[in-house]
C-alpha cells in the first residue's frame, strides 16, 4: 500500500502540472547542458585518440626529425645497415578533396605488416587478383588512393573513380583503388603509397616520421645508439597524449560553461521546489497535527525531489545527447581551427557521462529541495499553516545569508590569490564568487524594494507602491527568482565583457601585426620557392618578408617555432613587451637569440635573459630569450627566430607565407590579381590584403566564440523559465489577494498592470544586482581564467551597451515571463476566486 | 629449374605481405594464382629464343622480365661433422614492364622477396625466415658490377677474387658464407632457354653453377658453427611460367661423389602425371653439359611425409638415368623441410646413394617440391 504521504505528494504534483513541468525543465536543461558538453568534449578527444591509434597502429615509438622531417636515407640505413626491422616510414599531411579536409597517410605496404592494419572491404577486388591489383596500383600508379567506406561515401566516389586532390595548393589527379572497412579513427583518411604522399606534400626525400615497435629497453637503446643526430626517438603514446593535451584548456573552459548552466538551473530547481514546499505548508501543518513525525514528512519531500530529479535527469540526458551532437560540430570545428585535426561524425554516448548527468540531476534536485524541506518541516504545526510567520522568518534570515555570502566571496578571493596558475582552482573561485554574491542578493532586494516602494508610492500612487512592496513581502519566493535571473544576467555581462575585451585586444594586435600590405600563402602547405622568387620580382613590390612555421618536438613536448625573414617595415609589427626593441632586434638577427610569445613565456615561466633548449638538426641547442612579444595566435609562434638563425640550425628551406610591402602608388587589388595570374597553373595561392586578413581573423575569432554564445543563451533560457515559474508561483499564491483587489473595484487591466509592474521591477533589480557580479566575473575571466588557460594579457574593456543590454534583457525577460500570469490574474472571476478557499 | 616452387614462394611472401596488410589470414592462396601465370602483361620481355649469356653481366638483374631469382642451396658440415643444409634465395618481381618515372625515390615497379632456411640434421630441425621490400631507395636491389643483390641486411655480393659472399641473419639463425665457384655456369635447356610448355614464351632463361666451394659461419640460437661444404646456384628469369594444366614440380639438384652433377625437374600435370616438358642437365667432371629429356629420366617415389598442415609430400625417391647408367636413391636428411609460408612448399637437403654402371656412388643435393600443400 502506498503510504498516505506519498499519495499526498503524488496528488499534489498531479494537481500542479505547470509547476511540475517547470521543475522538471529546470533540472532537465541543466543536466542536458552538462551532458552535451561532456559528450562533445569526450567524443572529440576520443575521436582524436582513435584516429591517432589507427594511424600509429602497433607502434610504440616514433622517430622524428626537425621541421623538414626525417631524411629518408635514415630509414634505409636503419634497415639495410643495422638490420632494424620493426620500423615503418610515414609521410603524412592534410589534403583537400571536394573541399573536404582529409588526412593523408603515406605508407610503405611492405613495412606495414608489423605496425598497422586496415581491413580491405570485400568489394575492394572485383576478382581473385584484388590484392595484387591493390599492390600494383599503390606502388606503381602515382595517384592510387585507399579510403574507408564512409569517407568514400561522403566523397561520393566508387572504386575506379577519379578524384581531384588539392595538396599544398596544387591539384593532383587520384584514383580510388580500394576501400577499407569502416573502423574507428580512419574517417576522412586517405591512404597512399609513400611515394605519392611525398610528391603531393612536397616532401621529396623526407619522411614525416618513422614508426617503430620496440618491445624492450634493449631495442630502444640500440635504435637510439644508431640514430643520426637531429633525429629523436619518442614514445608514441606520450606523443599522442601531448598533442591531445593541447586542447585541455579549451575543453576545461567549455566544462566550466556547462557548470554555469547547471548552476543557473540549480536556482531554478530551488525555486520550483521551494515553492512547491511552501505552497504545501498548510498541508504539512495538518500532517504534523495529525501526528506524522518531522522525519516522515522530510522523507516524503526528499523522495519527491529525488523522483523529480530522476525523471528530469532522464529527460536531460536525452536532451543532452541531442544537444551534444549539435555542440560537437562546433567543438570539433574550434579544435580543428585551434589545435589538431579531428574528424568526428557521431557522438559517442558513454555510461560515465550518463551517470554524471543523473548524479547532477538528482543531486541538484535534492540539494535544492533540502533547504526548503528542512525549513518547512521545522515549524511547529500551527505556525506552519501561517504565511506571515514564514515571511518573517525569511526576512530575519536575510542578513545572515548576506554575511555568509560575503564570507564566500572573501573565500573566493583567497582561492584566487592562493592557487598560482591552476585553471581549475580559478574556475572554482568563479563559482564561489557567484554563490557568495547570490547569497547577498535577497538583502539587496529587500532594501532596494523598501526604498523603491516609498519612492514609487509618492510618485505613482498606491498601486505602484503595492506592486513593489509585494516583491519584498513575497521575498521567500521572489528572491530566488531574482537571484537566478541576476546570476544569468551577470554571466552574460561577464562573458560579453570578456569576449569584447578579448576581441578588442586581438583587433589592436592584428592592426599592429599585419604590417605588410599583402600576404601570400598556401592552404596547409609550403610555397613553391620559384614562385616566391617570381612574386618578389614583381614591379611595385618594395620589400618582402617570409615566414616559416614549424613544430619542434622533443621529449619535453612540442614547441611551435616561427622563422621570420623580416622586411625593414616588419619590426614594428611585433610588440616587444618587456625589453628595449632597439637592443632586441639586432641581437635577434645576429645570434642564437629568440623571442618568445607571451603565452609561451607565461606557461613556461620564461622571460628575457633566460635560456631555452630547442631540438635542432644538430641536437639540442641553447637559445637566449631576448624578450617576450605579444601574440594572440594560439596556433603558432611560441618561439620567434630570425630566418638566418633558423637556417643555421635546420636543413629546411620551406616558406609558408610571404608578406609584401608595396610602393606607395601601387594598388593592392591590382597587385593581388597580378600575383594570382603569376600563380595560375603552378600553385593555388591564398592572397589577401592586410585589411581582409584582419576581417577574416576577427571572423574566425567570432566563430570560435559561438559556443560561448550558445551556452550563455541556454543559461538565459533557464533564467527565463525561472522567472516565469516564480511569477506563476506568486500568482497562484496570491489569487485571493488579486480577487480581493478586483472586488474592491480594480479593473482587470489594473491588476494585470500591477503584476507587470512587479515583474518589471524584479527584472530591473536583477539587472542592477547583476552588474557588479558581471563586472567581477569579467575581471576574473579576463585576468585569471584566460591568463591561466592561454597566458594572454587582455585589457578589460567595459562598454555601456553591454550593461544596458543586460539590464534591458533582464527587464524584458521578466516582463515576458509576467505576461501569462498577468493575463490570468486579469481574467480572474473575483467571486469564484474568493470562494475557492 | 624450380619455377613453380619459386613462383609459389614468391607468391607466398607477397601474399604474406598482402595478408598482413589486409588482415585476412584465411585468404585462399588460389586468389593469387593469376599473379604470375597466364595473364602476364604482354609487354614484359619474354624468353622466346636462345640468347648469348655473358658473365658477370648476366649475374646482374634483368628488370624487363617479370621475375628473376638468385637461388643458393648447399650442404655443409662443421668441424665435428655436424650436418647442415641452407637455402638463401632473393627473388625479384616486376609489377609493370617499365619503371615508372617519379621524383620520389620510393616509386618502383620492382619488388624483392627473400627466403632463408637452415636445416639442422642433428637436431632434426628446420628454420625459415622471409623478407620483402620494394626495390627502391637502396632498401633492396640488384646490380651486375660490382655484383650485389640485397634485401635490407640480407646480401649476396661479389667478394675478393671471383667468389661470392652470402650474409643473412634472422632473429635466431643465420648464415655468413664465402662461396667459390668450382665450375663455370652451365646453361640449362636449349643454350639457356628453358621451355616450360608448348606455348612460345612460356619459358625462362636459366643457368646454374652446380658446384661452389663453401666456407663460413652458420648460426643457430646464438651458437656459431664453422662450416664448409658445397653449394649450388640457380639463376633464372622469365615473364611467364606455368601453363594452366601444370600444378607444380619436383626439382632435384644433386652433386655426386664422382664429380658429376645432375639437375632434373619433373613438371606435374593436373592428372598427377609427369609433363613432357620436364627436363634436366648433366654436368660432367670437365663441366661439359648434356641435356636430359623427360623420357630419359625415371623418378619413383619410395616414401612419403605428411606435413602438419595436411600436405602429403614424397619423401624419398629412386631416380634412374639409363643413358648414363645412373641409379640413385634419394633421401631427405630431415623429413620436415617445409617452408611454412602462406603458400607452402618443401625445399630440403638430401643424401644420395646409388650406382653408376654398377659402381657405388654417393652424393648430396637439394630437392624442391611444389604444389603438394595449398
Amino acid at each position: 500500500m502506498i503510504p498516505v504521504t506519498h499519495r499526498a505528494s503524488l496528488s499534489y504534483l498531479l494537481r500542479h502540472p505547470w509547476q511540475l513541468l517547470l521543475a522538471l525543465l529546470g533540472v532537465a536543461i541543466g543536466v542536458a547542458v552538462i551532458v552535451a558538453v561532456d559528450l562533445a568534449n569526450s567524443s572529440a578527444r576520443k575521436a582524436f585518440l582513435l584516429s591517432m591509434d589507427a594511424v600509429t597502429g602497433e607502434a610504440t615509438h616514433q622517430i622524428i626529425g626537425g621541421p623538414a622531417g626525417v631524411d629518408e636515407n635514415v630509414y634505409t640505413e636503419l634497415r639495410v645497415r643495422h638490420g632494424i626491422r620493426s620500423i615503418a616510414p610515414v609521410v603524412e599531411g592534410t589534403v583537400f578533396a571536394d573541399e573536404r579536409r582529409l588526412s593523408l597517410l603515406g605508407i610503405d605496404l611492405f613495412a606495414e605488416g608489423e605496425l598497422r592494419s586496415f581491413t580491405t572491404d570485400a568489394s575492394a577486388g572485383d576478382d581473385d587478383s584484388g590484392v595484387e591489383a591493390l599492390f600494383r596500383s599503390l606502388l606503381t600508379e602515382p595517384g592510387a588512393v585507399v579510403a574507408s567506406a564512409s569517407t568514400v561515401e561522403r566523397l561520393g566516389i566508387m572504386i575506379g573513380d577519379p578524384v581531384e586532390i588539392i595538396a599544398e595548393g596544387r591539384a593532383h589527379s587520384a584514383t580510388l583503388v580500394a576501400v577499407f572497412e569502416d573502423a574507428g579513427g580512419i574517417d576522412d583518411l586517405l591512404v597512399v603509397d609513400i611515394s605519392t604522399a611525398q610528391i603531393w606534400l612536397g616532401r621529396i626525400g623526407r619522411l614525416s616520421r618513422i614508426d617503430a615497435r620496440l618491445t624492450d629497453d634493449e631495442a630502444v637503446e640500440r635504435l637510439e645508439e644508431v640514430l643520426p643526430n637531429g633525429n629523436r626517438l619518442l614514445n608514441a603514446a606520450a606523443r599522442t597524449r601531448t598533442t591531445a593535451d593541447l586542447s585541455n584548456a579549451f575543453m576545461t573552459n567549455l566544462t566550466a560553461m556547462s557548470l554555469l548552466a547547471l548552476l543557473v538551473g540549480l536556482f531554478l530547481i530551488f525555486n520550483s521546489m521551494s515553492f512547491s514546499v511552501l505552497q504545501r505548508r498548510p498541508l504539512i501543518g495538518v500532517f504534523r497535527a495529525l501526528g506524522f513525525t518531522r522525519r516522515q514528512l522530510l522523507t516524503m519531500l526528499m523522495l519527491e525531489a529525488a523522483f523529480i530529479g530522476a525523471v528530469a535527469a532522464l529527460l536531460g540526458v536525452l536532451l543532452g545527447i541531442v544537444l551534444g551532437e549539435q555542440l560537437l560540430a562546433l567543438v570539433s570545428r574550434s579544435i580543428n581551427d585551434l589545435y589538431f585535426r579531428v574528424s568526428v561524425t557521431s557522438v559517442d554516448v558513454e555510461l560515465l557521462t550518463v551517470l554524471k548527468g543523473f548524479a547532477a540531476g538528482i543531486g541538484a534536485a535534492l540539494l535544492a529541495s533540502a533547504v526548503p524541506a528542512i525549513e518547512a518541516t521545522s515549524y511547529e504545526p500551527r505556525l506552519a499553516m501561517t504565511r506571515s510567520s514564514l515571511e518573517r522568518r525569511a526576512r530575519s534570515a536575510l542578513p545572515l545569508l548576506a554575511i555568509a555570502g560575503v564570507a564566500t566571496m572573501v573565500g573566493s578571493a583567497a582561492v584566487l590569490a592562493g592557487s598560482g596558475s591552476n585553471l581549475v582552482a580559478g574556475l572554482a573561485a568563479v563559482f564561489m564568487l557567484i554563490l557568495g554574491f547570490a547569497l547577498c542578493v535577497p538583502l539587496f532586494v529587500r532594501v532596494a524594494a523598501d526604498l523603491l516602494a516609498n519612492f514609487a508610492g509618492r510618485l505613482a500612487g498606491t498601486t505602484a507602491r503595492m506592486a513593489i512592496s509585494g516583491i519584498a513581502a513575497g521575498l521567500s519566493r521572489t528572491a530566488v527568482a531574482i537571484v537566478a535571473l541576476a546570476v544569468a544576467v551577470s554571466a552574460t555581462i561577464g562573458v560579453s565583457v570578456m569576449v569584447d575585451s578579448f576581441r578588442s585586444s586581438v583587433g589592436d594586435w592584428l592592426e599592429q601585426t599585419l604590417q605588410a600590405d599583402i600576404y601570400v600563402g598556401v592552404d596547409r602547405g609550403s610555397m613553391d620557392l620559384e614562385l616566391v622568387q617570381d612574386i618578389s620580382a614583381l614591379d611595385g613590390i618594395v620589400e618582402v618578408s617570409t615566414s616559416r612555421r614549424a613544430w619542434l618536438e622533443s621529449e619535453a613536448g612540442q614547441t611551435q617555432l616561427a622563422a621570420i625573414r623580416m622586411a625593414p617595415g616588419s619590426y614594428a609589427g611585433t610588440e616587444i613587451l618587456d625589453a628595449d626593441p632597439a637592443e632586441v632586434w639586432p641581437a635577434w638577427e645576429r645570434g642564437d637569440v629568440v623571442l618568445v610569445s607571451e603565452p609561451y613565456g607565461f606557461h613556461s615561466s620564461v622571460g628575457p635573459g633566460d635560456v631555452i633548449l630547442l631540438p635542432t638538426d644538430q641536437g639540442d641547442r641553447e637559445f637566449c630569450v631576448a624578450a617576450t612579444f605579444q601574440s594572440y595566435d594560439v596556433n603558432s609562434s611560441a618561439v620567434m627566430m630570425s630566418r638566418a638563425t633558423y637556417d643555421r640550425h635546420f636543413a629546411d628551406d620551406g616558406v609558408d607565407a610571404i608578406g609584401l610591402y608595396l610602393a606607395p602608388d601601387v594598388d593592392a587589388d591590382t597587385m593581388i590579381s597580378a600575383i594570382d595570374t603569376l600563380g595560375a597553373g603552378r600553385q593555388t595561392l591564398r592572397i589577401a590584403s592586410n585589411v581582409s586578413i584582419r576581417r577574416i581573423s576577427l571572423e574566425i575569432f567570432d566563430q570560435t566564440f559561438i559556443i560561448t554564445d550558445v551556452l550563455y543563451w541556454i543559461a538565459m533560457g533557464v533564467a527565463f523559465i525561472g522567472i516565469l515559474s516564480a511569477m506563476l508561483a506568486l500568482l497562484l499564491e496570491r489569487i485571493r489577494e488579486f480577487a480581493t483587489l478586483r472586488a474592491l473595484g480594480m479593473t482587470p487591466a489594473q491588476v494585470g498592470g500591477l503584476i507587470s509592474a512587479q515583474t518589471a521591477v524584479i527584472g530591473l533589480l536583477s539587472g542592477v544586482a547583476a552588474i557588479p557580479l558581471g563586472a567581477a566575473m569579467a575581471w576574473v575571466l579576463i585576468k585569471v581564467i584566460n591568463r591561466r588557460a592561454f597566458g594572454w594579457q587582455i585589457d578589460m574593456v567595459v562598454t555601456a551597451d553591454v550593461l544596458v543590454v543586460a539590464i534591458g534583457f533582464a527587464v524584458l525577460s521578466a516582463l515576458l515571463a509576467g505576461i501569462y500570469p498577468a493575463l490570468r490574474a486579469a481574467r480572474l472571476h473575483p467571486a469564484a476566486a474568493m470562494r475557492e478557499e | 629449374m624450380n619455377t613453380a616452387g619459386r613462383i609459389a614462394g614468391l607468391v607466398a611472401v607477397l601474399l604474406a605481405a598482402a595478408v598482413a596488410f589486409a588482415q585476412q589470414q584465411d585468404e585462399p592462396p588460389s586468389r593469387l594464382s593469376g599473379l604470375l601465370g597466364q595473364d602476364a602483361d604482354e609487354s614484359f620481355e619474354k624468353a622466346l629464343t636462345p640468347r648469348p649469356f655473358s658473365f658477370p653481366a648476366d649475374h646482374g638483374p634483368h628488370p624487363s622480365f617479370r621475375n628473376e631469382w638468385w637461388y643458393f642451396t648447399g650442404n655443409l658440415d662443421d668441424e665435428d661433422g655436424r650436418r647442415f643444409g641452407f637455402e638463401l634465395t632473393i627473388f625479384r618481381f616486376a609489377l609493370t614492364p617499365s619503371m615508372p618515372e617519379s621524383p620520389s625515390s620510393w616509386r618502383s615497379n620492382q619488388i624483392y622477396i627473400a627466403h632463408l632456411a637452415v636445416t639442422d640434421a642433428e637436431r632434426d630441425d628446420f628454420h625459415v625466415a622471409q623478407r620483402y621490400s620494394r626495390g627502391a631507395l637502396g632498401l633492396a636491389g640488384a646490380q651486375a658490377e660490382p655484383f650485389r643483390v640485397w634485401l635490407e641486411d640480407w646480401e649476396i655480393a661479389a667478394s675478393a677474387g671471383d667468389g661470392w659472399r652470402l650474409i643473412a641473419r634472422d632473429a635466431n639463425f643465420g648464415v655468413d658464407l664465402e662461396l667459390e665457384a668450382l665450375r663455370p655456369p652451365s646453361l640449362n635447356g636449349e643454350d639457356g632457354l628453358s621451355q616450360k610448355s608448348a606455348e612460345p614464351g612460356n619459358a625462362s632463361y636459366y643457368y646454374s653453377i652446380t658446384r661452389l666451394a663453401t666456407n663460413g659461419i652458420l648460426t643457430i640460437d646464438d651458437k656459431e658453427y664453422e662450416v664448409s661444404g658445397l653449394s649450388w646456384l640457380d639463376r633464372e628469369w622469365s615473364s611467364s611460367a606455368l601453363s594452366s594444366d601444370q600444378v607444380g614440380w619436383d626439382w632435384f639438384a644433386l652433386q655426386l661423389s664422382d664429380g658429376t652433377d645432375l639437375m632434373f625437374y619433373q613438371l606435374r600435370g593436373r592428372d598427377g602425371m609427369p609433363d613432357e616438358y620436364s627436363a634436366g642437365t648433366l654436368v660432367a667432371i670437365d663441366s661439359q653439359v648434356s641435356h636430359l629429356t623427360s623420357a630419359e629420366v625415371q623418378v619413383r617415389v619410395t616414401d612419403q611425409w605428411q606435413s602438419d598442415d595436411g600436405g602429403l609430400y614424397p619423401s624419398g625417391w629412386t631416380l634412374t638415368v639409363p643413358r648414363s647408367g645412373l641409379e640413385l636413391d634419394i633421401r631427405p636428411i630431415v623429413a620436415d623441410q617445409e617452408l611454412y609460408t602462406t603458400v607452402r612448399y618443401w625445399e630440403g637437403a638430401v643424401d644420395v646413394s646409388g650406382t653408376r654402371n654398377g659402381q657405388p656412388l654417393t652424393g648430396r643435393g637439394y630437392v624442391e617440391l611444389t604444389g603438394y600443400a595449398e
